[in-house]
């Protein structure tokens, strides 16, 4: 078989999409960025427990007391745990994805119901939509739409889509023939024959594939966290990496409740709208007693929308006359910035969101709005190379990151190691205390398993870790390389730990996994690991020369291994979301590291 | 009012549908064209039905009545051939000159009734107005109407699923006769209903149509429902026409083993009346008017027939709607008509041999 250059074809292919059809794609994404950032304006304005009652009667109505008793409790939940903000924009995505989803899925369910033909072509690129990996076309999309919630929007569209056409053109296609027959006898017009009888009586069908639809959006949040959509994926993401269970679990628990009350929610809607659900409604109304009734009691309409309305006022009052004013920059000789904005990406790593909240104060000191993405690394290098971001300050390089810097290093200027060396090393814990250096692995399998846990197989250390380490150790053969993630190899750490089992895995300084745990680094006499990296400061192309004050201060930017330990443990106790006050009370004690001297 | 013509009439599914109508009029055969992938289900139907008559196409399933009945409103477009209203070619108008002609001048009623179930009595009868574009109110006083000649006066608030079938199926029967077309057809329309209600839905369409006089194309697969209803009737199978004639004709001649395997199951002394069997040329016994027996007019089904034979020591006097004489029924010919028996009576050794 000869190999066949699909690979090459698709990357000339994104390489003529992006040089020729760039207005499209700014014209996509200015849109996309425009409903969203209007969504997000809207749904933040109120207050969160305001615009909770607000959702709850809209639950009280659709469906009955207990389920708006139900949402209140949930979104004040949400609130009470810290994530409504998070919550907002996660919800303003997933509605901002549906809206553009069913403007192309009903139409296209429409016509592939009427066409046999249009429905054979359409299936096998539904298919492909829904099955194909996300994250597959994730970085294509930053290559198109840059990072931020617009690639995010796109993969839950592409990924949303193929139910959306599938169940409008169920419901058209189900509805009896006979009554589309009869129609046509009495002379309707394809076109009324669509509006007066087959959507009407799809409207269930279609219904569920909305559902559907919202639903799949949600499952796609962490997916769209990962290239900068931010929001509660954002904050599953950044729990994953860190192995925060505890962060994890409320904002998993928020992305829940916002799919229930949204899948709830649509249901009642589907059963509203479509006369038919009406009528069953009303009738299983009629038949209910007793407690069910007071449960299940619905206000009038009229109410119901005085009761929402008043809640919109008041919250609208409040946030016109109770906001706070806006945040001016320091005044005088300090305001270098005057306003001008720079965005810093991050890998949501300890180093990474420490040194970055570090910047966020000292530019906003400086008179810099800053703007910062959390992002997955391939996503962050290529959002940085197309000039989304301005810099990012967690490039490990020359190793751990060689393929990213191989691929965009003529796209980006080094601003120089701010902190080194790092090392990547086989780690174990210290209470396995025979083995101290690499070479006393040889012949312990059978105590660790045969396996070294790793992590992903892309990372620089692994492949090190493959192709020599094993070698000149003769490791090859005992012991088997668990390809993994991260936070895989973080959990099974973790897992070991507490039963005191003998693991070893994969690991590199700094890592807060030293300070946590109390491991060893596994020595390295024949030095195959080679020197160490440093954290490198990788800004955009032409950044210097737009900002120079701030590349020079990048520049000239060091942390010692106890600095940059002590920065990270401070954020550690402050705890999540407070990380720039973390940073503010470090600075009171490190008066030379605010001063950029 | 106006005739509805059908000029030979083909309608062939399937590949090259032209060079399988070829085929069929050079003599070809339904299952040769099978095997190239043509499926014929109408073949060469010809027949003119008169204003106000009923019309009943009576075949099994498969016999390609149900396909013969949507070329007459054009949902169909015929392989070859010609369907004429009143002189107007269906087949040559526009879909838009032919959704006109639709929703002004034919409706139809359904086999399972087909009302929209998302709408109510009120709102499926008005359907057909809705779409020829009269104004609401104008819409549902005339739909009112059409239910109250239904018998459903009072039903209009509600819901299609809240109905028996026989009612829903007089919505459906006032959602046809709503828009005043001229033309009904009708599709098997009382097929789904059980037999007392299907009587009564008979009852009900010969009652109506005394006043109305709509020309009726009416499907049907039941012999018995064709002989009640149909002023003519053509027999089909296979896509053809068998046997075309009164119920009378099929009933006294059919055509052939087909139809008269058919007709077997039919219960004569229901269907024939007195017309069938009465002779008219035994003269008349003298004052036959006068000795005040019991008389039957030449409409009067066999079955009452019998009864009054039963009692009258003579042949029973048939008049006409006028009164006069027009004929008598000696009893022996009645029982050999009812017995299909054509021989006449003989000596008691003849008849073993």
């Amino acid at each position: 078989m000869p190999r066949l250059p699909l690979g090459a074809w698709v990357d000339s292919g994104v390489d003529f999409l992006q040089s020729r059809l760039s207005w499209l794609f700014d014209a996509i994404s200015a849109l996309v960025t425009g409903l969203y950032d209007g969504l997000v304006a809207v749904l933040s304005a109120p207050a969160p427990l305001l615009f909770a009652g607000i959702l709850a009667i809209a639950a009280w109505w659709l469906r009955g007391l207990l389920a708006g008793l139900l949402a209140f409790a949930g979104f004040a939940l949400v609130d009470s745990v810290g994530l409504w903000p998070d919550a907002m924009s996660t919800l303003s995505l997933v509605l901002v994805a549906t809206l553009v989803t069913l403007v192309f899925a009903i139409p296209l369910g429409i016509w592939a119901a009427r066409s046999d033909r249009v429905s054979a072509v359409l299936r096998p690129l539904l298919d492909f939509m829904q099955t194909m990996p996300a994250m597959v076309y994730l970085i294509p999309g930053i290559i198109f739409f840059g990072v931020g919630v617009v690639p995010g929007i796109i993969a839950t569209i592409v990924f949303s889509l193929p139910p959306g056409v599938r169940m409008t053109e169920l419901g058209i296609r189900q509805v009896d023939a006979e009554l589309v027959e009869a129609a046509e006898a009495f002379g309707t017009t394809p076109r009324d024959t669509l509006v007066r009888v087959q959507l009407p009586l799809a409207l269930p069908t279609l219904m569920a594939g909305v559902n559907q639809v919202i639903m799949l959006g949600l499952s796609m949040v962490v997916i769209a966290g990962m290239v900068g959509g931010g929001g509660l994926g954002g904050a599953v993401y950044r729990a994953i990496g860190n192995v925060d269970i505890g962060l994890g679990f409320e904002a998993g628990l928020s992305i829940v409740i916002l799919a229930m009350y949204l899948d709830r929610m649509t249901g009642a809607l589907g059963r509203q709208v479509s006369p038919l659900g009406r009528r069953t409604l009303a009738r299983a109304r009629s038949a209910a007693t007793g407690a069910a009734r007071v449960w299940n009691h619905r206000p009038q309409p009229a109410y119901a929308a005085t009761g929402a309305v008043v809640l919109a006022l008041v919250a609208g009052g409040l946030s016109t006359f109770g906001g706070s004013g806006g945040e001016d920059g320091p005044e005088g000789a300090d305001n270098i910035g005057k306003g001008r904005t720079v965005s810093i990406g991050y890998i949501p790593w300890d180093e990474g969101i420490a040194s970055t909240y570090l910047w966020k104060e000292l530019l906003e000191r400086r008179g810099f709005k800053v703007d910062t993405r959390q992002l997955e690394a391939g996503a962050l290098y290529t959002g940085l190379a197309g000039g989304g971001l301005d810099f990012q300050t967690d490039a490990w390089l020359p190793v751990t990151h060689a393929q990213y810097w191989e691929k965009y290093g003529d796209k980006l200027e080094d601003l120089g190691s701010w902190y080194g060396p790092t090392s990547i090393e086989l780690a174990v814990p210290s209470y396995m205390k025979d083995v101290r250096s690499l070479a006393d692995l040889k012949g312990k399998s059978g105590q660790f398993k045969g396996r070294i846990i790793g992590i992903e197989p892309s990372a620089g250390a692994m492949a090190l870790l493959k192709d020599k380490v094993m070698k000149e150790y003769g490791l090859e053969g005992e012991y088997q390389v668990v390809d993994g993630s991260t936070p895989g190899m973080l959990a099974e750490l973790k897992r070991a730990y507490d039963k005191k089992e003998p693991v070893v895995t994969v690991l590199w300084s700094p890592h807060w996994a030293y300070s946590s745990y109390e491991l060893t680094k596994l020595e390295d006499p024949k030095a195959v690991w080679g020197k160490g990296d440093g954290i490198h400061t990788l800004a955009r192309e032409g950044f210097a020369a737009d900002e120079p004050e701030v590349a020079a201060w990048l520049r000239s930017f060091k942390l010692t291994e106890e600095q940059l330990t002590g920065l990270e443990a401070k954020i550690q106790q402050t705890g999540k979301g407070k990380e720039q006050q973390a940073v503010r009370a470090w600075l009171q004690d490190h008066p030379d590291v605010a001063a950029l001297s | 009012m106006s005739t509805l013509q059908a000029e030979h009439v083909y309608k062939v599914f399937g590949n090259r549908p032209d060079d399988a109508v070829r085929a069929l009029e050079g003599g070809g055969d339904r299952s040769e064209l099978r095997a190239d992938g043509a499926t014929a289900a109408v073949i060469d139907v010809s027949f003119d039905v008169e204003p106000g008559q009923i019309f009943v196409v009576m075949g099994l399933s498969g016999s390609g009545k149900s396909t013969l009945l949507r070329m007459l409103n054009g949902l169909l477009e015929p392989t070859a051939g010609r369907i004429l209203f009143g002189g107007q070619d269906l087949t040559a108008l526009s879909a838009r000159e032919l959704r006109r002609v639709r929703s002004t001048k034919i409706s139809m009623v359904f086999q399972h009734f087909a009302l929209f179930p998302h709408r109510n009595v009120l709102e499926n009868a008005g359907y057909g107005l809705e779409v020829q574009g009269v104004p609401r109110a104008d819409r549902d006083r005339r739909a009112a109407e059409a239910l109250a000649l239904c018998g459903l006066e009072g039903w209009e608030m509600a819901w299609p699923d809240e109905l028996s079938g026989g009612m829903q199926q007089r919505v459906g029967l006032a959602r046809a006769l709503a828009t005043d077309a001229e033309l009904l057809l009708m599709d098997e329309s009382f097929s789904a209903l059980d037999p007392l209600i299907r009587r009564d839905m008979q009852d009900q369409l010969l009652e109506l149509q005394r006043t109305l006089k709509k020309t009726i194309v009416f499907i049907t697969h039941d012999l018995n429902e064709a002989m009640r209803l149909g002023d003519g009737i053509a027999v089909m199978r296979d896509g053809r026409v068998v046997q075309q004639g009164t119920a009378e004709d099929i009933l006294t001649r059919p055509a052939d083993d087909y139809v008269a395997s058919f007709v077997q199951d039919v219960d004569r002394s229901r269907v024939l009346t007195a017309d069938a069997v009465m002779t008219t040329t035994r003269p008349h016994r003298p004052g036959a008017d006068s000795c005040g027996c019991p008389t039957v007019t030449a409409d009067t089904p066999l079955a009452e027939l019998c009864a009054v034979s039963a009692r009258v020591p003579h042949p029973v006097t048939v008049t006409g709607t006028d009164g006069a004489v027009v004929g008598s029924v000696p009893q022996d010919r009645l029982v050999a008509f009812i017995g299909d028996e054509q021989r006449a009576p003989v000596r008691c050794s003849e008849v073993a041999a």
